[in-house]
Formats: structure tokens, C-alpha cells, sequence
């Protein structure tokens, strides 16, 4: 079989971006492989095209519901009518109806939580899978807002079924990710096929201010007088809608993009992004990880990540179209000791693992005895899945060493901040990579020329040319 | 109209009578005893469920408001106008909203609406992949029937439903603004919709004003739609969505065992539920259907007396009616009440 001819008639690309095909040949192989290419490289297409060529469907576990539904809306787009998301927003009808159509699905996407069901386990031991994708699979190995024991759980439903080959994916893998994926999946002497994750076109820069009036300054003059479209990264739900309203006083095309938006108005900002009717969106990390849009030009971090993964993939973002881009990350002193009390407050204490515990061994149902012991939805969800595995006290240190953890990351980030060597080298670093190329527009350490594409003329105005009601029908439809 | 004038409109019908949750109850549509009755009772159908999601928080806001201006007060929980109050409602404009019809459903007709438009004006110049701008997929399998064997990639068709839609919008009724806002939500080829943010910047005006105006416009128009035979795609569009009985599913089933002759005490037992949930069905019953044999609990005589009582009351509480009645229930009471609202006595 010739694969580029493959690639060609199914997809329309001419040739293989690096590392591809190497993947996919794997694969067809029936080879447990770890595929590690950078963001925006296409590693989609490396289940994608051996799922037409295999028998039976395609798989893929994927962390984030709104990933999920945008990757699904994707393909549907690009004609594939035989895919399907399950995850645990649907409703308990819509999911049955799913479920018991299964076989009928090619690509079936389904989040960690979903594959700790017994019910749904039941289903897939009777589908006829040709391959398991884990997107995104660095989460495995991550604690945070995002950390799924859901994800750890895993391995159980790998284990149990006389499975076909495993397929994990990420562009954010350091030595303890490396080392995570196989072990959590079960994996079976699994193939590593890496590329450099380096992202030539984008450009990194650090900015040092004083105090968030500065950045407030700042990011106002940046986005009216620079191009966009670009994402503005922020550290809450909250601040973002802040952020969003203070740049449309000034007359800047903008929206706040969360969680916590209704669903409609989600729809309706992705769209008008993809569409080039909005110039900035500010956003949680909500809309971050997977998210495909090919040309934004910047992604600006007005607060620090906790960790250089989350980093790296938030910048991901830009310049997927292979277009010169910039990434811009503001920093002030007091940032350092936010971020890491976001974190920690996400950690279980001592003593509340104890009282919950206590709680639960007198009979108190989980959910009211996580709140009386003050735990996050985060924390609980971790406490129980250690505490179907660990005693108490090992349960204690492991979430110690996992605060100590934490901050270790957090200071790495910190580090690539503060670091007066070229930023690009640092992150490749991270992933354990070395690189001496020299590239023009490289880091806000090393010479940056001007960037003359990056300005532009007058401030972007709201796009949106008022019309009246008869006449938006009319356009709509003639 | 924005959510503190609604709140202050139907607490001026509840007057003195209610606590200020029920108001919230109302909004939400939640489906309970005392709710449901209470739509009857104090005439406020038009409100239920209007705002299915409505937080408390904005609530509390939204009564906090006119605490402040002094239009309402409250007296053992319960809320009452003020003079100002009163003389403010007599200000208002009238409401034209059908939320007993609705109950949130509208909201799906909508949805519909917006995928088929953003379908045809899509496939009319020839675009044939675009990213849905509603996920559901019970509203794309909706919209994929309802273009069976249409001629989807016809201008023509695009226009036939255009030109449909501008004529029912005008016929309908709703003021210019409603008009903008309601096309504002609607995704073209090149034109996506507007969020609730970006409508509130245009139009200037609060986010829970624009959203009501909104809810409001929807339920102009597919009343127009309904009520008149010149509207073909928006009468399949909105196929399904005005309620089809009034009565909640736990009642529908009260109602089949009471028809087939059981007793009230039988029917709880059968069901398993206590007799006040068995009671309370039978008042929704009461409420909505005409034919309901209230002679089998009380007499044309006894309903009469306690009309004209509460008449000269003044009041619907069931605590005064009850002194002045010492020999009926609470049960008869609500009965002869519930029946009296819907105007056959
Ligand atoms: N061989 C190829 N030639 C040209 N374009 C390609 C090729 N393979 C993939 N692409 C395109 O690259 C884009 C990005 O792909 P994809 O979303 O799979 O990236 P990714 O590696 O999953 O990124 P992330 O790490 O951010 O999830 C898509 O638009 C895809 O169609
Ligand atoms: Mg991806
Ligand atoms: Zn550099």
C-alpha cells in the first residue's frame, strides 16, 4: 500500500509533515507507539488515516469535553459523518442512543471519566476496535485543575481487554511524561517516535512590569496598534470577562471565551473567530489544548502558568499556519506568589484528608463530608481514587510529594521567566532536547528586530457594520 | 422591561400575599403544587418558566433593586407594593409574554431556526461544509428531517424562508428592537450571530433586558405562527414546541387511575406517594381542564358561598377562607378556587 497516495486521496495533503508517517506506519504494524510531535503538526491525522485502512473504529480518549466537540465538529466538516463524541454532558438519553449505536461510528471520542463506567466498558468489550488513541496523553502525568484520575483509571480498562494497539499522543513530554505514559497505559514495548517540538515561527517574548496597572497599559496599547487574531490568556474565569470589557471600551473587537459562558455564546465566538470577525478572544485555558485555528498571530499570557507544559501548549495556539507569530508572557514579581497559592489551594491538607476520612468511616455520604472538610471537586476526586488504592498516611505523602512537585514545575516556569539565556533553548531543554539553531526572530533574550507585519495602521474596530433587521435577513438569505 | 419591572409586575398581582421565592419559582416554572396553582390563582401564566436558568443571585439583585427604590415591602416575609409600586406597574407597558405555552421551549425552536438558516444560507452559494453553530444533536437530526427532500441548495428556497420569516416577524407584532435582536442571533454564511454581550454593547442597554425582550419576541411569534396558516417552514420549525397538555407527567398518571374510578386514598396508595401530592394533581387537573367533575367533592351552593367570601375579602389566602368555612377542607378550598380562576362558576 502507498500511504502518500493514501494521504493524497483522503485528505488532499501532498506529502507527509515529519514524523507522520513514520507514526502511522507503526500503527498498521499493530505496534504500541508514542508519538511526540510538536503542536499544530498534525498529529490527528496519525489515527485518522490508519483508522481507513484498519477494520473495526478508532477510539480516541481525549481530556477535554470542548477539545472533544471542536475536534469532532472538525471532521464532520471535512465530510466524516461516522463520528461521535461520548462524554458525560450529555444527556442520559442522547447517551444511550449513542451507546447502542456504537458500531456504527468509526471515530468514537470519549472522555477518561466515561471509560471508568462499567456499563460503557461493557459496550466497547463488544466493539470491534481496530486502535486506542490517548490525546493530549501528557495529562496523565499532571496535576491540576485538569488532573483526571479518570485518567489513571485507564490502565484498568487497558488491561482488561484483549485490546488492539494503543496510540499516545502529545506535544509536551519530559522525562516523567516519557516515563508516565507507558506505565499508566499498560503499554506493550511501545515504539517512541519524537520530533523536535520546537515552533520555529513563533517568537518568545518576556515582558517585566510593575504592577498590573502596567499590564493593563500595556495590553491595552499592544492590541490596538498590533495585528491580530490573538488569544489573551488569563488566570480566571473572572478576569477574563474583565479583561474582555475593559478592551472593547477602547473599541477593540473582543470576547471573553470560558467554562462557564453558555453554550450558544461559545458557538458563537468560536465561529466568529474562525471567521475573522472577532480580533481577540480572552480566555481560560478552557480554550487551549487541541484547539485548531490556523492563523493566530499572537497569544498573549497576561499571567503566568503553573508549568511549562501548560505553557508550551497554550502557545501552541499561534501560528499554525506556519506564519511568523509572537508570544508575549507579562511578568511581575507578585505573579510568583498568586500562582503557586492557585495551586496549592487545590491540594488536599493533612488534616483534611483525616477529617474527610473520619467522616466517611462514620457513615457521612462522600459529597457532604468533602464539604465539610473544605475539599475542592479536585481534591475529592483525588482523595477517592487514592483512597481505593492507598492507606491513609501513604495517601498524606503522596499528596505532599505532589505539592512539593508542583511548586518544582512552578519554578521551572518561574525559571524560563526570569532566565536571561535565550527562552527558545530553555523550553527545549524542558522536553530534554538541545538545539543550537540560530533563528532570526527568536526570544525577547537574543535580538529581536522589528517586526514590522506584527503593526498595524489604526485600531481594529468592531467589525460588525450595523444593519437593520430586514436587511441581516437579507444577507442571511437573499 | 428588564427583570426588576417583571418582578415587580408579578408581585403586584401577588400582593401581600406570597414571599418573594414564589416569584422566583414562577420564573424558573418550577412544577409544584403551590406553584403551579399559584399561576392560577393570581393570573401570572404568562410568566412561568420565562427564565428556566435564572440564578439566585440575580434574582436577589433584581429584588434588591426595588427594595432600594422603595416600590416593594415586606411584612412577615411576605411582599407587598408600595404607593410608588403601584404607581410605577400602572407605568409599565404591557407584557406580551407566554410562558404557560412555552415553558422554555421556545428556546429550541430558536435553535432550530438558527441551524436551518445557517444551512440554507450556506448551501445557497454553494458552501457545503461550515461548523454547526448549535452542537445538539437532536437539533441537527431535527433540521436534517425538516430538509428531506427540500431543494436545500436553492436561492430560492433561502429566500422563500427569508421572505416567510420577515413577514412573520412584522405580523407578530414585536417592536424594532426585538426584531434586531432576534436577526442579531441568526448565523449566516459570512455573518455569525452576536453574543448577549455584543447586542447589550449595540442596543445599550442591560444583559437580563436584552434576554427578556428576546424570550418575549419568541413567543409573539410563534404565537403568529400558530394562529395563522401563511407561515409553512416556521409552522414545521416550531412543530413540538408549544406544550401539548398542561398537566405535569406525575399528574397524567394521578389522572388515568382517578378516570378509571379510584379514590384518592386508593391512588396514593397504588403510586406509593402521599395524599397532599395525589391532592395537589387533582387541583392541577382542577385548573386546566374543563371538564373537571368538581360536583364529586363539592356542592354549586358551597362553591358560591366561598366565592363570594373571598370576593369580599379580598383575598385568595386559604387561612381566611378556611376560619370563615370551618367545615370544608383545605383540599375543598383550593378546589372551588382553582375551578373559580378559570372563570366557570
Ligand atoms: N501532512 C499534512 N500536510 C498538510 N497539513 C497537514 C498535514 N497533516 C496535518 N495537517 C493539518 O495540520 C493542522 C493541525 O493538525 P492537528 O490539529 O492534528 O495538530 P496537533 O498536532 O494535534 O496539535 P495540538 O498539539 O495543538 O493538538 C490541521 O489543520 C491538519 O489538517
Ligand atoms: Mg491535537
Ligand atoms: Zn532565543
Amino acid at each position: 500500500m502507498n500511504l502518500t497516495e493514501e494521504l493524497q486521496r483522503r485528505f488532499g495533503y501532498t506529502e507527509f509533515r515529519p514524523g507522520q508517517q513514520e507514526v502511522i506506519e507503526h500503527v498498521l504494524e499493530g505496534r504500541d507507539t508514542i508519538a511526540v510531535l510538536p503542536t499544530g503538526m498534525g498529529k490527528s491525522l496519525c489515527y485518522q488515516l490508519p483508522g481507513y485502512l484498519m477494520n473495526g473504529s478508532v477510539l480516541i480518549v481525549s481530556p477535554l469535553v470542548s477539545l472533544m466537540e471542536d475536534q469532532v465538529a472538525q471532521m464532520r466538516k471535512n465530510g466524516e459523518k461516522r463520528v461521535v463524541a461520548l462524554n458525560s454532558f450529555l444527556s442520559y438519553s442522547e447517551r444511550e442512543k449513542v451507546i447502542r449505536q456504537l458500531d456504527h461510528f468509526k471515530f468514537i471520542f470519549v472522555s477518561p471519566e466515561m471509560l471508568s463506567r462499567r456499563t460503557v466498558v461493557d459496550y466497547f468489550r463488544k466493539l470491534q476496535l481496530a486502535l486506542i488513541v490517548v490525546d493530549e496523553a501528557h495529562c496523565i502525568s499532571q496535576w491540576g485543575f485538569d488532573f483526571r484520575p479518570d485518567y489513571l483509571r485507564l490502565g484498568d480498562f487497558l488491561k482488561i481487554i484483549d485490546r488492539p494497539p494503543i496510540l499516545a499522543l502529545t506535544a509536551t513530554a519530559d522525562q516523567k511524561v516519557m516515563f508516565d505514559i507507558p506505565y499508566y497505559l499498560q503499554m506493550r514495548s511501545p515504539v517512541v517516535e519524537r520530533q523536535s517540538l520546537d515552533r520555529k515561527n513563533i517568537c518568545y517574548s518576556v515582558i517585566r512590569l510593575k504592577s498590573s496597572i502596567e499590564k493593563m497599559a500595556w495590553i491595552k496599547n499592544r492590541v490596538s496598534t498590533t495585528t491580530g487574531p490573538g488569544i489573551i490568556y488569563t488566570s480566571s474565569r473572572k478576569r477574563s470577562d474583565e479583561l474582555a470589557k475593559e478592551l472593547q471600551s477602547i473599541g477593540v473587537s473582543c470576547q471573553s471565551y470560558h467554562a462557564g459562558k453558555e453554550q450558544d455564546d461559545r458557538s458563537i465566538i468560536q465561529s466568529q473567530f474562525y471567521n475573522g470577525e472577532l480580533d481577540w478572544i480572552c480566555a481560560t485555558n478552557a480554550f487551549g489544548m487541541g484547539i485548531h485555528i490556523g492563523n493566530i498571530r499572537q497569544v498573549i499570557h497576561e499571567h503566568m502558568p503553573s508549568t511549562v507544559a501548560d505553557y508550551s501548549q497554550e502557545v501552541g495556539r499561534a501560528g499554525r499556519d506556519g506564519l511568523p507569530s509572537v508570544a508575549t508572557l507579562l511578568y511581575m514579581q507578585s505573579d510568583e506568589q498568586l500562582t503557586s497559592f492557585i495551586i496549592q489551594t487545590d491540594i488536599p491538607k493533612e488534616e483534611q484528608v483525616r477529617y474527610y476520612n473520619n467522616l466517611l468511616i462514620d457513615g457521612m455520604a462522600p459529597e457532604e463530608a468533602a464539604k465539610l472538610a473544605g475539599l475542592s471537586e479536585t481534591g475529592k476526586r483525588v482523595i477517592d481514587y487514592y483512597m481505593e488504592r492507598f492507606e491513609v498516611v501513604e495517601i498524606i505523602e503522596k499528596l505532599l510529594s505532589l505539592a512539593e512537585e508542583k511548586n518544582t514545575e512552578l519554578q521551572t516556569m518561574l525559571s524560563l521567566i526570569v532566565t536571561t539565556n535565550c527562552i527558545r533553548k530553555n523550553i527545549l531543554s524542558y522536553f530534554g532536547e538541545e538545539s543550537n539553531l540560530k533563528i532570526p526572530q527568536c526570544c525577547s533574550n537574543c535580538s529581536l528586530p522589528e517586526m514590522e507585519w506584527l503593526t498595524v495602521e489604526k485600531p481594529s474596530m468592531n467589525k460588525h457594520a450595523i444593519m437593520t433587521w430586514d436587511e441581516r435577513i437579507t444577507k442571511l438569505l437573499g | 422591561m428588564n427583570l426588576s419591572s417583571i418582578l415587580l409586575f408579578i408581585i403586584s398581582k401577588m400582593n401581600g400575599e406570597r414571599t418573594i421565592n414564589a416569584s422566583l419559582h414562577l420564573l424558573r416554572g418550577k412544577k409544584s403544587g403551590q406553584t403551579l396553582q399559584d399561576v392560577e390563582y393570581f393570573a401570572v401564566k404568562p410568566f412561568f418558566g420565562i427564565l428556566p436558568k435564572l440564578t439566585d443571585k440575580e434574582f436577589q439583585k433584581a429584588a434588591e433593586k426595588l427594595r432600594i427604590s422603595a416600590f416593594i415591602v415586606e411584612e412577615d416575609n411576605l411582599i407587598r407594593l408600595t404607593a410608588e409600586g403601584a404607581s410605577e406597574v400602572n407605568k409599565q407597558e404591557d407584557y406580551h409574554f407566554r410562558g404557560w405555552d412555552y415553558r422554555g421551549r421556545e428556546v429550541v425552536f430558536f435553535k432550530r431556526l438558527a441551524l436551518a438558516v445557517q444551512t440554507v444560507s450556506n448551501l445557497r452559494e454553494g458552501t457545503h461544509s461550515f461548523l454547526p453553530i448549535e452542537s445538539d444533536r437532536d437539533i441537527q437530526l431535527f433540521v436534517k428531517r425538516l430538509f428531506y427532500r427540500k431543494p436545500i441548495t436553492s436561492p430560492h428556497f433561502a429566500k422563500e424562508i427569508g421572505d416567510e420569516l420577515k413577514k412573520a416577524l412584522i405580523g407578530c407584532g414585536m417592536s424594532d428592537k426585538q426584531k434586531f435582536i432576534f436577526t442579531g442571533r441568526l448565523t449566516g454564511k459570512r455573518d455569525t450571530a452576536k453574543t448577549w454581550d455584543q447586542l447589550a454593547r449595540e442596543l445599550e442597554e442591560q444583559l437580563d433586558s436584552i434576554r427578556l425582550q428576546f424570550i418575549e419576541s419568541l413567543h409573539m411569534l410563534l404565537d403568529e405562527i400558530h394562529s395563522l396558516d401563511e407561515y409553512p417552514i416556521l409552522r414545521l420549525i416550531s412543530d413540538d414546541i408549544k406544550v401539548q397538555t398542561y398537566l405535569t407527567d406525575s399528574a397524567i398518571r394521578t389522572k388515568k387511575l382517578f378516570e378509571e374510578g379510584h379514590s384518592l386514598g386508593s391512588i396514593a396508595e397504588i403510586r406509593q406517594l402521599k395524599l397532599s401530592t395525589i391532592e395537589d394533581h387533582l387541583i392541577e387537573m382542577a385548573m386546566n381542564e374543563s371538564s373537571f367533575p368538581i360536583l364529586r367533592f363539592v356542592s354549586i351552593e358551597q362553591m358560591k358561598a366561598v366565592i363570594a367570601k373571598a370576593n369580599s375579602l379580598g383575598t385568595k389566602r386559604l387561612k381566611l377562607l378556611k376560619v370563615a368555612f370551618p367545615s370544608l377542607t383545605y383540599f375543598e378550598l383550593r378546589l372551588i378556587m382553582a375551578v373559580n380562576e378559570k372563570g366557570v362558576v
